[in-house]
């Protein structure tokens, strides 16, 4: 349903520009003064709180999930690939970089972070290669339930593997250096992660307003009409989905250096349900949305679950949001106070004269 | 001799539990194309349902009974209210249908306390043939898997409304044209599906213990049998509940059991991949 309705938006507002015409507002733009906004804010942040250690680890955090976000985003809103399992990369890269650090006693910002990246690049590249790629084109139903069995297989293997520290884990993994420079819990950590962050972004941004996002809108809204104009339409989906991979392993990687923590359950289907609940309840398909998101369910977590009232039922909340955002309101908060149009983008020059 | 027979009645005890499970969500996933993640808390609360029964003092044949009629009304009444609104795109039917589980799941969770509670088998003991020591509850487990199955084959197979049934299913539109009410239909087979679940949960919560987490477990191994059996037929998906079943506790005797978990999902995921279609594809429901 979400797909539909906003691939068919996309044709809807560029076959009407005479209404482009009578009502002007609707050329204003309001992401870029959202995201604006969302930096300064995220700029600001570490000298409001700059007295509360455990804020600035909680900001440090959404960070980090908000990569997550992002390259679930890549996945769904972008190209329309549902998948259950983008913890699986985020996970095993987190694993990778922390036995890098206990094996090779090395955790250079240099070497591990790209090499976390390079995981989920290849690891996301293999999935997509095996569910996307092929004589046949996959169902929708396949690919979804292929990346949380995914998931899931690896969660269950992982959890039973002593080398990995099994059920419990890896703790105590190694701090991220660079030179002497030891990134422990704190102000610093948190640029560090705002300025990948940023990066990241920035690079999706560029991605879904290239050329290649044009491809990728037209093919959530038709994908056989792409094929029959000479896409290969699974190909550009396996890009996407191991970029998205690329992202989620680099997030995956600070994960396990700011926690100083990886385990099982950072990789299974409840972290991927996750990322889809910062995805939906933020507006899919924005990038800005997906963060808004994990503020959103990461802040109220943390807050909510402090108060003994809430504390029992919190996980029911967890649920009862998604399932209201689905029935209700598919387009997330986002999609509150940015239109349609702007929500799905448009491609080529803007005209002036509409 | 004696440990291949017993191995052989493992197999096909761990596979029964499989198609019992399998079976409402093949039907649901058939007739309605919605993969309802929501499965494996139905089951939860088919258990939940017999725990009730038990601690308030009645009998647990009662709770066995009263599982499949608690779990149809709960079914009917989330089909009403909820499901009904996802029939047009299934990918958010399952983001729907998750959150719908998590939902029930984090409920019983603050039910039971996060306890684990064991349930005595209601026929508790082994008979024994041939100097092999069969236990009675995996028995009627088996036994009433194989009821379970003829019953609701000649149901869909031998019944008006089994016809009925098929005929949503080979085209909605055409059967609505016929003066059949395919909502009301959906929302019987809705009900239907979380019925059997319900029986599922109430039979097998004796072999495993109680938790929130019962349904969970079992539910990435259904949606592989029913993709491996074949969407849209009723053979399908309890050939595929079968097999994965037979894998996933014939495995661990071939290979390490770490291995071995992981193991079941990717050779079904392989022949999927390979063989998209299903098992069968003559004779659809």
């Amino acid at each position: 349903m979400l797909t539909k309705e906003a691939s068919g938006l996309v044709v809807a507002a560029e076959r009407v520009p005479e209404r482009r015409a009578t009502r002007p507002r609707a050329l204003r733009r309001v992401l870029p003064y959202v995201e604006g906004a969302t930096l300064v804010v995220a700029l600001i942040v570490p000298a409001v709180l700059s007295e509360r250690t455990d804020l600035i680890t909680l900001a440090t955090n959404v960070l980090i999930l908000s990569l997550l976000a992002i390259s679930f985003d890549l996945c769904w809103g972008l190209s329309g690939i549902m998948s259950f399992g983008q913890a699986l990369f985020f996970g095993v890269a987190g694993y990778a970089i922390a036995l890098v650090g206990r094996d090779l006693e090395f955790s250079e910002l240099w070497g591990t972070l790209p090499l976390a990246m390079l995981v989920g690049l290849l690891l996301a590249g293999l999935f997509a290669a095996f569910l996307l790629l092929g004589r046949k084109p996959p169902t929708t139903i396949f690919v979804a339930l292929g990346t949380l069995t995914g998931a899931y297989a690896a969660e269950r293997l992982v959890s039973g593997w002593q080398y990995v520290g099994a059920g419990n884990g890896l703790s105590s993994v190694k701090l991220l250096k660079l030179g002497s420079y030891e990134f422990v819990e704190g102000t610093a950590f948190y640029f560090l992660a705002l300025a990948l962050l940023i990066l990241i972004y920035a690079g999706a941004r560029f991605l879904k307003q290239s050329q290649l996002g044009l491809v990728l809108a037209g093919m959530r809204q038709n994908e056989e009409r792409l094929a029959f104009f000479g896409y290969r339409v699974q190909l550009f989906k396996a890009v996407v989905f191991s970029l998205a991979g690329l992202v989620a392993g680099l997030g995956g990687a600070l994960y396990s250096y700011h926690q100083g923590f990886i385990g099982p359950g950072n990789m299974g289907p409840g972290l991927s349900t996750t990322a889809v609940l910062y995805s939906l309840l933020g507006g899919s398909g924005t990038l800005i949305g997906p963060i808004f998101g994990a503020i959103t369910v990461e802040v109220l977590s943390y807050v909510l679950s402090d108060i003994d009232a809430i504390k029992p039922i919190w996980p029911v909340i967890l649920g009862l949001v998604p399932l209201g955002v689905v029935m209700f309101q598919p387009k997330g908060i986002l999609g509150l106070f940015v239109s349609d149009r702007e929500r799905i983008g448009s491609y080529g020059r803007r005209r002036r004269d509409g | 001799m004696g440990i291949e027979i017993k191995l052989v009645f493992d197999l096909l005890a761990f596979m029964s539990v499989m198609v019992l499970i399998v079976l409402g969500l093949g039907i649901i996933a058939s007739m309605m194309g919605i993969f309802n993640f929501a499965h494996g808390e139905f089951v939860l609360l088919g258990a939940y349902t017999v725990y009730i029964f038990e601690s308030s003092g009645l009998s647990a044949w009662a709770g066995i009974l009263a599982a499949p009629l608690v779990l149809a009304l709960i079914g009917l009444v989330l089909e009403r209210l909820v499901i009904r609104r996802f029939y047009a795109s299934p990918i958010i039917a399952m983001l729907g249908t998750y959150a719908v589980g998590l939902v029930i799941r984090e409920i019983v969770r603050g039910l039971l306390g996060g306890h684990y509670k064991s349930i005595s088998e209601p026929l508790p003991g082994a008979f024994t043939v041939f100097g092999v020591d069969f236990s009675i509850w995996r028995t009627v487990i088996v036994v009433v898997t194989a009821c379970v199955i003829a019953g609701t084959w000649l149901f869909l197979a031998r019944t008006s409304v089994g016809l009925q049934v098929r005929g949503s299913l080979e085209n909605p539109n055409l059967a609505r044209a016929c003066g059949i009410s395919t909502s009301r239909l959906y929302a019987f087979t809705f009900a239907f599906g979380a019925a059997l679940a319900g029986l599922a949960g109430a039979l097998i919560v004796p072999l495993y213990q109680l938790s929130a987490d019962i349904g969970t477990r079992f539910l990435v191994q259904a949606f592989l049998s029913v993709m491996l059996g074949g969407v849209g037929t009723f053979e399908g998906p309890v050939l595929g509940a079968a097999v994965v079943g037979g894998m996933a506790a014939g495995l661990p005797w071939l290979v390490i059991p770490v291995l071995a978990d992981p193991l079941v999902f990717i050779i079904a995921l392989v022949i999927v991949k390979f063989r998209p279609q299903g098992f069968i594809t003559q004779g659809r429901l």
